[in-house]
């Protein structure tokens, strides 16, 4: 296909650029996923767990206060001291809390805050040791003014410093939410990028491939044409030369050994001498037998009994000699109106025919055939039928005798199959439209 | 290993492969017992007053308990039903806690007046034990304002020495309560659970639909501790509870039980909190407590929160000397079943044992576990009623009125709800608070008393229809209390073994029969039983026949119990 290009280099340009983009995307949004789970599992869960621990000190500073006002509105039998194990549980847990809600604690957290509120607990433990001490010690009114005067402000206080804490870590919440979105939405748009990019490369990729397609198609059917035209070219040059080389055999060097003979039979009448007569005698059989093989040789050049008597006389006429040349003996069977082939249809099917009947000499080791040949209105059908080996497998390579035959069928619009009769062997059949009576006596572009 | 595989592997090693959990998913087992309501044919016409006339005051919708109490000692249960009253200003009728006699012949007749205890309190539940060794069984009944302890003079006849006892001048909202030798001296103590600081002028305005007034949730109150009262021996008691460790006045207490969840002897106590973390008082053994309910898994729902718990009960469900605590709760938060994952620590396992998914549509008050069908395995029963009467009208599909639960235990540590197969008058819906347990009529299974807000109670009769037998041991101590209360019973029979503990409390306001009853199936015999006493004594008497109620005297050996 000269002129065109292979289609494969563009393709595998454009692979290469689709595996390229997809693997690009595809680290481009596992480095994003990557770092959004780093910024779930290391930012937002310890928020997370960091805003539990802030709450559960935050519970632990309710219930203290509400310890507290329980203290002070004691109107049961038991002294404020009788709080103290309540205290030491809820002293116990909040330490806890605290032990780790520092290792919880965010770097924006400021340091100051964490160590005020560890420092005030502390400071407030000692206020109530002391609250405890001075109840104790029968101060009862002094331990209850401690705790409304110095107690509840310590936990109020508390209560403030949790609650900024846990103020700001929502903040970090929200700001690390944002930051989740952000990549949720970088992510998002990749995948869209990514999708168009590889739609366009689908569609661009399968463009070019139907172009292509087209083309290679186009070129196939133009060679096949072209092929068919050679053909037909060859067959018709073929047996144009043939007529050709047929008809000066028969007519140019027939006629001289016609005349030849013709003399030599006046010659021998007028020489006196019998060896002289003799020897002439076997000059004119000599002449006569050449003038046979020349005739019979222009026959099968070119069998003009076509043209001048019809197909089927020139299929008998040829059959009638067939036996004594291959060895073959060929039944024949006809029927219809032979008058209605053209001549230079005639000759191809003869030729057929004859390819055919020298397979059967060459592979059916057979002694007898049969030719079938029927025209009707509608069509030409010629049958070849033997009862040999058959037709060899279809892997083995045919010989350039059923190319031919192909060849020549397909040349004048018939159609040539090869099936096997009942008790085997091989059938060879043409099947040939004929054309309407008014119509063109030929297929297109047929000529002998 | 986990702890199932665990006890698994170690009952297997000494041959008590048929205690072991067995598979999951094995055919339901069928209920073989009908639980028959003969309340009326027993005489039984008590009703509770709750006193409400409207102004929808918290304590009337949480009360009462009841007990089976053997208190004339006739070997026969009787029945102490709890009463309220009326509030002052809405006088309309006396009302009393009621005493009935056990006829013998499933009849009982009111005794209230003979028996002393014809006294008018808002009461709310009541414990039974001999806090004076005397060999007669003693009332503690908890009120709205004082609760009472009635001696028993063992003639019949109960004498209030609430003030001579040293628990007078005490106003509180008292629920639940349980004798228990904290100290393990053989005297009773007395752990009393108190709710909420409530009194009629200290009641607030809470409403479910905005408009109406509707008994308010806890949260509308301040909590109040639970009391510790140390038995000093001559009758009076020391109130220990903030030097024991178990002062706390956030709590919110409507449940207690025994349990010794680090096998040491020393008993701890298990405490129901409503709206409040769950409390597990382990005792150190030295007159105090930790408080350890967090760490142990037991304070909590599985997700974390505190829910409204009402009634508990404890029990060795697997035979592994560990015990087992089921808690009730309000609706749609699911009873709890803490089963021990590790010494001392336990799980909700409520929803794979097949409890938490019946339990989330009702509202659980009494509780208790008893081998219903005396095949071997404790069942769980639940008593269900919604404190609103108006939820009806607040959340469709929810009721007043609810139908109990009875948890029958399938044998492999799962247990299907068999309720409305146990009859019609069971699974009829009930408002119902307390729960005891008690072989009332003597037929060797565990019958039932329960009692309703503001409604009658119910005694549901044990119709076994298997022919499994049971055994019933009644301890006396002489080192320890009298009522061996906190001594473990642990029965050996073929290649299985379980144990029980002698407790008060548990349930909700309620007592049940401190005799320890096994299901023993079809077996006429057990190998063995041995008795921990608290006192550290151990006996162990072998080869019993079963059918029988024994009588361990400590010391001084076993006897079948007379009639038995």
């Amino acid at each position: 296909m000269a002129g065109s290009s292979s289609p494969t280099p563009p393709l595998l340009a454009g692979l290469v650029v689709t595996l390229l983009a997809v693997i690009a995307s595809a680290y481009y949004m596992t480095s994003q996923i990557t770092a959004l789970r780093t910024l779930q599992a290391d930012v937002a869960d310890r928020h997370r767990r960091h805003s539990l621990q802030l709450l559960r000190i935050q519970n632990n500073l309710n219930a203290i206060g509400l310890g507290m006002r329980d203290m002070l509105d004691n109107d049961g039998p038991y002294p404020l001291s009788a709080w103290s194990s309540q205290f030491a549980r809820l002293r116990a847990d909040l330490d806890d809390a605290l032990h780790v809600e520092a290792t919880l604690t965010a770097a924006d957290i400021e340091p100051d805050q964490r160590t005020y509120l560890v420092q005030s607990v502390g400071q407030f433990w000692d206020a109530l040791d002391r609250t405890f001490a001075l109840d104790a010690s029968g101060q009862t009114a002094q331990a209850r003014d401690q705790i409304q005067v110095s107690l509840q402000a310590r936990q109020a206080s508390l209560s403030t410093a949790v609650a900024r804490l846990l103020a700001r870590n929502n903040e970090a919440d929200a700001e690390t939410a944002v930051r989740v979105r952000g990549i949720y939405d970088d992510v998002q748009r990749q995948v869209y990028l990514l999708i168009g990019a590889t739609l366009a490369t689908v569609l661009v990729t399968g463009l070019f491939v139907i172009r292509s397609n087209r083309r290679v198609f186009a070129r196939l059917a133009a060679l096949s044409d072209e092929r068919r035209e050679l053909a037909r070219q060859v067959i018709a040059a073929r047996e144009s030369t043939m007529r050709e080389v047929s008809r000066e055999l028969h007519d140019d060097l027939g006629q001289s050994l016609t005349a030849m003979g013709s003399m030599l039979a006046r010659v021998v009448l007028r020489l006196p001498e019998a060896a002289d007569r003799d020897d002439l005698r076997e000059v004119q059989v000599i002449a006569q037998a050449t003038l046979d093989k020349v005739r019979g040789l222009s026959q099968s050049l070119h069998p003009s009994v076509i043209e001048d008597a019809g197909l089927d006389v020139a299929i008998e006429s040829y059959l009638s000699g067939i036996e004594r040349q291959i060895g073959v003996a060929v039944s024949f069977e006809r029927s219809g109106a032979f008058s209605r082939v053209d001549p230079a249809v005639a000759i191809h099917v003869y030729r057929i025919l004859q390819e055919a009947l020298n397979n059967v000499a060459r592979h059916a080791r057979q002694s007898q055939a049969r030719v079938r040949l029927a025209v009707t209105d509608a069509s030409l059908v010629l049958e070849i039928e033997d009862h040999g080996p058959g037709l060899p497998s279809t892997n083995e390579r045919h010989g350039l005798g059923l190319v031919g035959m192909r060849e020549r069928a397909t040349l004048i619009g018939g159609a040539l199959t090869f099936t096997v009769p009942a008790g085997g062997g091989t059938c060879v059949r043409l099947t040939l439209p004929m054309p309407d009576a008014g119509a063109a006596a030929s297929p297109a572009g047929v000529t002998a | 290993m986990n702890r199932r595989a665990f006890v698994h592997t170690a009952l297997h090693a000494v041959g008590l492969t048929a205690l072991a959990p067995g598979p999951l998913g094995a055919a339901a087992r069928p209920l073989t017992l009908q639980l028959a309501d003969v309340t009326a044919a027993a005489g039984i016409t008590f009703r509770h007053n709750s006193g409400a006339y409207g102004d929808k005051l918290l304590p009337e919708t949480m009360g009462a308990g009841c007990a089976f109490v053997d208190y004339d000692r006739d070997g026969w249960l009787d029945v102490l039903l709890v009463n309220g009253m009326d509030w002052p200003g809405h006088t309309r009728a006396r009302s009393t806690p009621r005493l009935y006699h056990n006829n013998r012949d499933g009849t009982f007749t009111d005794v209230t007046r003979q028996a002393g205890l014809d006294i008018e309190m808002y009461g709310m539940g009541v414990t039974v034990g001999d806090f004076d060794n005397d060999g007669w069984p003693d009332l503690f009944i908890t009120a709205v304002g004082q609760s009472r302890l009635f001696r028993n003079t063992g003639k019949g006849t109960f004498v209030d020495v609430t003030t001579t006892s040293g628990l007078g001048g005490r106003q509180a909202f008292s629920t639940s309560a349980m004798w228990v030798d904290v100290d393990r001296d053989g005297r009773l103590d007395l752990f009393v659970c108190n709710y909420v600081k409530w009194a009629v002028e200290r009641d607030v305005f809470c409403s479910a639909d905005g408009r109406q007034k509707s008994y308010c949730t806890p949260e509308a109150f301040r909590g109040d501790t639970c009391w510790l009262f140390r038995n000093n021996g001559n009758g009076t008691f020391t109130d220990i509870t903030a030097t024991s460790g178990i002062f706390d006045s956030s709590a919110k207490s409507l449940g207690v039980t025994l349990v010794d969840v680090d096998g040491n002897g020393w008993p701890d106590l298990f405490v129901a909190n409503d709206t409040q973390p769950n409390k597990l008082y382990r005792n150190q053994g030295n007159g105090t407590f930790k408080e350890g309910g967090v760490a142990a898994g037991v304070a909590f729902s599985a997700d974390g929160r505190a829910r409204a718990g009402m009634g508990v009960a404890s029990i060795d469900l697997d035979g592994s000397g560990q015990p087992t605590l089921a808690v009730t709760n309000f609706d749609n938060e699911m009873a709890g079943l803490y089963r021990p994952v590790s010494p001392g620590v336990f799980r909700d396992t409520a929803v794979a044992a097949g409890i938490g998914g019946p339990s989330r549509a009702t509202l659980g008050f009494g509780c208790a576990f008893a081998d219903l069908d005396l095949d071997g395995a404790a069942d769980l029963v639940v008593v269900n009623g919604h404190i609103d009467d108006t939820v009806r009208n607040l959340r469709p599909g929810a009721t007043y009125a609810q139908a109990p639960h009875l948890f029958l235990n399938q044998g492999d540590g799962a247990f299907r709800d068999a309720a409305a197969e146990a009859g019609a008058a069971f699974a009829r819906p009930m408002v119902a608070r307390g729960l005891a347990v008690g072989d009332f009529d003597r037929d060797g299974d565990l019958d039932l008393l329960v009692t309703t807000n503001n409604g009658p109670c119910r005694l549901f009769r044990n119709d076994l229809a298997n022919r499994h037998r049971s055994i019933r041991f009644r301890l006396v101590g002489t080192r320890s209390n009298r009522d061996g209360i906190g001594a473990v019973v642990r029965i050996f029979h073929g290649s299985t073994s379980q144990s029980r503990t002698v407790h008060s409390g548990g349930s909700y306001l309620s007592h049940s029969d401190l005799a320890v009853t096994f299901g023993v199936g079809l077996r006429d015999r057990i190998d063995r039983v041995v008795i921990a006493w608290p006192s550290s004594q151990f006996e162990e008497f072998p080869n019993l026949a079963t059918g029988k109620t024994y009588v361990c005297t400590e010391t001084r050996g076993i006897v079948v119990a007379d009639g038995r």
